[in-house]
């Protein structure tokens, strides 16, 4: 294993940090290279972290898209074996509402069978045992090996094992310019958004693995890559209602699936077409919302009185077919652009398009060119490895194992780290004490996550821990945290900052579905920190940095 | 398009805010720390259990539904109600036999209100206190209710049955496993005082315990059974000419009115409205004029007040409160809402003990200050907690009152 | 069950306009669906924080005359308001609660944060500020309970240090507190203040910080004593020699509880009757004039009042229902002035003004509320479920409470001619 340069120069550089960025720095380190990871946010914060969080089995493509269902189906498989703490086999239904036509059943079936996915037709009332909340008027079901999956914790847990193997990780830096020796590109400028400061690093191949971003990436490398951001909102639940991934029987849609996710469920999505200049700063409209509501309570009718915690909405990276200069042939399925061959510009790829589900096959091509061009010829292995947090005990033999009192919080980190979870201190009552009462975060989670996770701020902290991501959205824990940040971070005006950002980045959640139950929540959040910790009587926070564009 | 009008699920929990006020009122958190406290072990437990089952946690057993924390919670979200039933739902204890005797009290008093002097003397002795507290696991220092010889039904129909058809108007009763085994002179208070102000009383056919100590001891099938039956033969009761079912037990009362529906899923929506402690009834009726009450002149006696926790959640202690302030010689005060600790069968187990009594301190203590001739309350679990605890008797508000009253004058005025 | 006045709200504003009723000889009663806000108090009551522009009103009194005229300070008028200021601190010592401040003036206290905010009158354990940069010592110890999460004592002693105190942080393990922690979520003020309320705890607690002691001239300590005991605060006080300064901590807060308590317990002492856990569900109407009210516990016995108060609060107490197209007032279907746009209910930005907090029941200049566009005669609203005002924004929540909860007792009383209300502002 070779450890992280310090002089600065790398096998391969990999711009960004979602799961395509975090999984092909995994699979480069594990063959033995040198590999620095550049982030301009955290890890996980682009479409990676913004979507339903759907373990797809493909079926969702079996009709229209046989590739992508194919692709679905095997790394479905792979990942139900290398991330088990990162997945849930929920199992998936697709149902026909009276509206929708039976026959589609029929053909939907069949393409699912000829992907190679499991699809069994359900008898309505079978089904409706399945899943209590499914639409009672049901006149078709199929059921099918969907499931869910925490892209957050996948895209940690491929960032932990890439730094075991040596990785070198970057986050808060963003790349600002290209370093060209003639046709080739040999290094890139980073801007330290923590810091402030500039440095050069200098790589033999620079993997683009940004995402809808990688456009803007491909422009300062001197190239074009054609992206048409496609703009999906979501609603999340405040509890699961369903326990069984509900889809419509008929060809993809607005608000088509209802996915359980760990403590919530999330119904989605629209597609709607977005300049690329605002794809900075999304934000659900009313009308989403409304479309939201209308469609996904055809799924689940109890949808229409379960309160919403938030509303989010995500970019998704569509490129035009490379042959098509006038962007009307849209690919979904993998991009993968060796950008010496089709621009002449030497040491740099492009890993797009795709989707969560095929992050490790989009990961396993990239690095698959990257090794090529380095005349490496260690074989891919990441199909086979399980990564940190699933090689040993899955969360469910650790939960059963707990007896103590009070072993809830125990339970739930296993949840969350797998078998990483031993690393958390829980020996005394000071560890299990709860900071996140919704999630049941303990403080000694909180401290590992602040000490051995990459944690810069609250936000970051939240992506790890779930910390603020239950229905009171962080009014009882934020304070907390931010204490604890503090001690960390030694930096106390910095952590009192951050809670600020922390509870307008909640809000921007709530605010598209500030009604009901959330308004309550809201005006009692505003009661204790704007009125008791006198947070509203500072400078205008207009004057501040926008809250960040994050879920 | 009418979307989310109400944010109310089935189960009302997404309503909590968060905003901590249920754990400010729980009795047992302070006391014990092994409880969860009543945000934990409701609402926010129960989104974990929606999740997956196996959060659910069996220190809720340590719940003592006394739903201070439904009474306090400024969102209407039914706490009580949600631990209970993720309880039943969840738990994979049975009940023991200790559990399965303490919450069976139909059946073993009647059992026992056959051999009440053996069954009293032997539970008062010492070799048998010996083997409840290391068998059993019931507290050797509880004094088990004594159980009375002959059962209320069998003094009623024997003594009242026939006089109450001469009354025009009548009133169901619905008496309770209390009154009928143990304390049948709270049962003969009550006839006294519906006949002294023209009503006969008609004992529900046949009824069974309301099951309050079935479910709290999770035997399900049980109290479906009680609770389908009862709510069968009060509907019967309430049929026959719209009678109301009136109870001298506030604990019955909000078992057959709330828990029903919202622990055992048993539909009691015809009858609910109709079944009314004995104080809320007659005061209506006082209020509205319809029924006078005379008291006696000779009269004297300093009583403090203590409302149920049962009490407190239905909202009806002013009924009980405002019918003893029409008692010109009764100097009547009312003591702070707190908790007696008992909670029914649960301060009777051993593992209880400490922090049963730990909870009824605050109570035991401020009535040790005022000192009265008798303690008032409309629970009888209350009733034994605080003659356990303390050196005073305690009389339910209708005993009080039927004492009270002039019984030819009440009769006369309501003649 | 027949009252001369039934107070829908048994928060901050339906006690304080019960307490004056029932004091002036009225019998009345307050239905309170659930614990008030005053369990999230910040220990003290705000009247005006800041005016439009920002500023913070030294005078009280005197900016009075420059608020619009749809806010409830102006509908009182500013004489009357003045008057009522006065009367505050005399009208809770009669209740049991001390306030500290000047009641024309405002003062400033220290949050949570450590930072000094502007406000009017405090619970008896927060001494107050007469400058936002005030030093509060020279040397403090800033005192935390071993795993109390609710109270950041880095955050304070560094707003603490930026105003020139130097501060020694340190959290003290006491044995009864131990057990408590056992739980890992209950370790909250109340619950460690119930703890405290027992002298020998107390006793302990003292003596561990006073050995702490290294001659700082200034003690901090979180809000989390004397719950339901009242020895606590002065054995406290008097126990060390340095100054003892108390702040707010997270919910729930034990100065507001405590003053909830008290000031119910003197609205019953003075023979109101106070239904705690029920809701007023409906009202019945003739004309202009509410007849009776039901509630979910009473069922069919309806209850009936001469007068009826308003005191229901806003979104969190349910005195105000936003569903996604619109806004009402759930017991009495008032009219809500309210923005029709949902757009126009938020500022993106959390800690901007949000419109929703002033949203609320419209009424007459004497706080009688509008049905369909007409007053209704024998209903006022008081407190929160008010509009003309963004309580939060203006930091004017605990003024408006109790000014119009005065206000309203004495147009029921007929102590003040109600044609003449808020004509001393002309």
């Amino acid at each position: 294993m070779k450890t992280a340069s310090s002089d600065g120069i790398y096998d391969v550089i990999i711009i960004g940090g979602g799961a395509t960025g975090a999984g092909t720095a995994r699979d480069c380190a594990l063959r033995g290279l040198k590999v620095l990871l550049i982030e301009r946010h955290d890890i996980a914060t682009g479409a990676t972290g913004r979507n339903h969080g759907l373990l797809h089995s493909g079926a969702r493509y079996a009709v229209t898209d046989t590739e992508s269902a194919r692709e679905c189906i095997s790394e479905n498989m792979i990942l139900k074996k290398i991330a088990r703490h990162c997945v849930e086999r929920t199992d998936g239904l697709f149902l026909t509402l009276p509206e929708d036509d039976l026959g589609y059943q029929d053909k939907f079936v069949q393409a699912c069978r000829a992907s190679g996915i499991e699809a069994e037709i359900l008898d309505p009332e079978e089904a409706l045992r399945m899943e209590p909340s499914a639409n009672p008027d049901i006149i078709g079901a199929v059921k099918v090996p969907d499931g869910s999956v925490d892209p957050f914790r996948l895209t940690s847990a491929n960032v932990i094992d890439a730094k075991l193997h040596g990785a070198q990780i970057l986050v808060y830096n963003e790349v600002t310019d290209f370093i060209f020796d003639k046709d080739r590109i040999v290094g890139v400028k980073v801007l330290d958004h923590v810091t402030g400061e500039k440095s050069c690093r200098y790589g033999d191949v620079i993997v683009n693995a940004a995402g809808i971003w990688g456009a803007g990436i491909a422009e300062k490398a001197g190239t074009k890559i054609n992206m048409f951001p496609a703009k999906g909102s979501l609603l999340i639940f405040g509890h699961r209602v369903n326990n069984v991934v509900l889809n419509r029987c008929r060809k993809p849609a607005n608000a088509d699936i209802l996915v359980p996710g760990d403590t919530i469920c999330v119904i989605g999505t629209t597609s709607d077409r977005v300049p690329y200049d605002q794809i900075d700063d999304m934000r659900v409209t009313p009308e989403e919302v409304d479309i939201l509501l209308s469609e996904g309570q055809k799924l689940a009718p109890c949808l229409a009185s379960t309160r919403i915690i938030r509303a989010y909405a995500g970019v998704r990276p569509l490129v035009a077919v490379d042959d098509d200069p006038s962007g009307r042939n849209i690919s979904r399925g993998i991009v993968l652009l060796d950008h010496e061959t089709r621009d002449g510009i030497k040491g740099f790829i492009s890993i797009t398009g795709g989707k969560l589900m095929t992050y490790r096959l989009m990961a396993e091509l990239a690095t698959d060119l990257v090794c090529k061009k380095l005349g490496v010829t260690a074989k891919c292995v990441t199909a086979e490895v399980p990564l940190p947090g699933s090689k040993n005990e899955s969360p469910e033999e650790i939960s059963d194992k707990l007896s103590s009192v009070y072993a809830n919080p125990m339970r739930a980190s296993a949840g969350r780290h797998g078998d990483m979870a031993s690393s958390i201190s829980h020996g005394n009552e000071y560890d299990l004490s709860l900071v996140c009462e919704c999630e049941d975060v303990s403080l000694g989670e909180v401290e590992y996550a602040l000490e051995n996770l990459d944690v810069n701020n609250l936000v970051d902290l939240r992506r790890r821990t779930r910390v603020g991501m239950g229905t009171c959205q962080g009014e009882l824990c934020a304070c907390r945290a931010a204490g604890l940040l503090a001690n960390t971070k030694k930096c106390v005006a910095d952590a009192k900052a951050d809670l600020r950002r922390f509870m307008n980045e909640r809000w921007k959640g709530m605010y598209p579905v500030s009604w009901g139950e959330t308004l309550r929540e809201n005006e009692y959040t505003l009661w204790v920190y704007a009125g008791v910790c006198g947070m509203n009587g500072h400078a205008s926070s207009k004057t501040e940095k926008e809250a960040e564009n994050e879920i | 398009m009418k979307l989310q009008e109400q944010n109310i699920s089935k189960n009302n929990f997404e309503q909590c805010i968060k905003c901590t006020v249920c754990t400010v009122y729980c009795p047992v958190v302070p006391v014990n720390p092994l409880y969860p406290g009543p945000k934990q072990a409701g609402p926010d437990g129960e989104r974990l259990r929606l999740k997956k089952g196996e959060f659910f946690d069996e220190a809720l057993k340590y719940c003592l539904n006394c739903k201070r924390c439904e009474v306090a919670c400024p969102s209407g979200v039914k706490i009580g109600d949600i631990i209970q039933s993720a309880r039943l739902k969840y738990s994979r204890h049975s009940p023991s036999l200790r559990d399965t005797i303490l919450a069976s009290t139909d059946f073993v008093g009647s059992a026992a209100t056959i051999a009440a002097p053996i069954v009293n003397a032997a539970v008062a002795m010492k070799p048998a206190k010996a083997i409840m507290d290391g068998v059993l696991k019931i507290d050797h220092r509880r004094t088990f209710p004594k159980y009375s010889s002959g059962t209320f039904e069998r003094w009623f129909r024997k003594e009242a049955a026939a006089a109450q058809e001469k009354f025009d108007r009548h009133v169901g009763y619905f008496h309770g496993c209390y009154v009928n085994y143990n304390f049948p002179d709270l049962g003969k208070d009550f006839v006294k005082l519906m006949n002294a102000v023209g009503y006969g009383v008609r004992l529900v056919d046949k009824e069974k315990c309301c099951g309050v100590a079935l479910i709290s001891n999770k035997m399900t099938g049980a109290a479906l059974r009680h609770a389908r039956h009862n709510v069968d033969v009060i509907g019967k009761t309430v049929a026959d000419a719209g009678n109301p079912v009136l109870l001298t037990s506030s604990t019955c009362t909000l078992t057959i009115r709330d828990e029903y529906p919202h622990l055992l899923g048993v539909d009691n929506s015809g009858i609910r409205d109709n079944v009314l402690l004995a104080t809320k009834f007659l005061y209506t009726l006082v209020d509205s004029g319809k029924v006078k009450l005379v008291f006696r002149k000779d009269f004297s006696m300093k009583a403090a007040y203590h409302a149920p926790c049962h009490m407190e959640k239905l909202g009806w202690g002013i009924f009980s409160i405002s019918l003893m302030k029409m008692i010109p010689g009764l100097q009547l005060e009312i003591l702070d809402s707190n908790c007696c600790g008992i909670a029914g069968t649960y301060g009777f187990k051993k593992e209880n003990y400490e922090v049963s009594q730990a909870i009824g301190e605050p109570l035991f203590r401020q009535i040790g200050e005022i000192n009265p001739d008798v303690v008032a309350t409309d629970c009888e679990t209350c009733k034994w907690q605080i003659e356990m605890s303390t050196p005073y008797k305690v009389m339910n508000p209708v005993s009080i009152l039927a004492s009270a009253i002039d019984v030819e004058a009440t009769r006369a005025a309501n003649g | 069950m027949r009252y001369d006045t039934i107070i829908i709200g048994g928060g901050l504003s339906g006690l304080v306009c019960g307490i004056r009723l029932q004091k002036a000889g009225q019998k009345c009663c307050i239905v309170s669906s659930g614990q008030s806000a005053l369990h999230f108090s910040s220990g003290c009551f705000d009247f005006l924080d800041r005016l439009e522009d920002g500023t913070v009103p030294g005078n009280l009194a005197e900016c009075l005359v420059s608020l619009p005229e749809s806010h409830p300070y102006s509908k009182i008028g500013a004489e009357t308001a003045k008057k009522y200021m006065g009367e505050v601190p005399e009208f809770f010592a009669g209740c049991g609660v001390r306030l500290c401040g000047n009641p024309y003036r405002n003062s400033y206290r220290m949050t949570p944060m450590g930072d000094m905010c502007p406000t009017w009158l405090s619970l008896e354990d927060f001494p107050l500020a007469g400058e936002p940069d005030a030093k509060v010592a020279d040397r403090a110890l800033v005192v935390n309970i071993f795993g109390y999460l609710d109270f950041n004592t880095a955050f304070v002693a560094d707003a603490l240090e930026r105003n020139g105190t130097v501060c020694r942080v340190i959290s003290v393990r006491i044995d009864e507190m131990e057990r408590l922690r056992m739980n890992p979520s209950e370790m909250r003020a109340t619950n460690i203040a119930r703890v405290m309320d027992r002298p020998e705890v107390c006793g302990k607690f003292i003596a561990a910080v006073s050995e702490e002691l290294r001659g700082e001239d200034t003690i901090i300590l979180p809000a989390v004593f004397g719950l339901a005991s009242d020895e606590v605060l002065p054995k406290i006080r008097s126990s060390f020699s340095a100054d003892v300064r108390f702040v707010a901590t997270m919910p729930p807060s034990v100065p507001g509880i405590r003053t909830q308590m008290k000031l119910r317990k003197a609205f019953e002492h003075a023979g109101g009757v106070y239904l705690l856990g029920d809701t007023v569900n409906g009202a019945e109407m003739s004309g202009d004039k509410v007849l009776s009210i039901s509630t979910s516990n009473f069922g069919d016995y309806r209850l009936h009042a001469d007068n009826y108060v308003l005191a229901s609060g806003s979104f969190f107490s349910k005195g105000l229902v936003a569903v996604p197209d619109k806004i009402y007032e759930p017991v009495f279907g008032l009219d809500v002035d309210y923005a029709g746009d949902r757009k126009e209910w938020y500022d993106t930005d959390l800690f901007s003004p949000q419109n929703y907090i002033s949203f609320g029941v419209a009424t007459s200049r004497d706080f009688r509320p509008f049905k369909d566009g007409k007053p209704v005669s024998n209903l006022y609203a008081v407190g929160s479920v008010l509009s003309g005002t963004n309580a939060l924004n203006e930091g004017s929540g605990a003024g408006t409470a109790i000014l119009t909860a005065f206000r309203t007792a004495d147009l029921i009383l007929g102590r003040v001619d109600s044609s003449k209300a808020g004509q001393s502002l002309k």
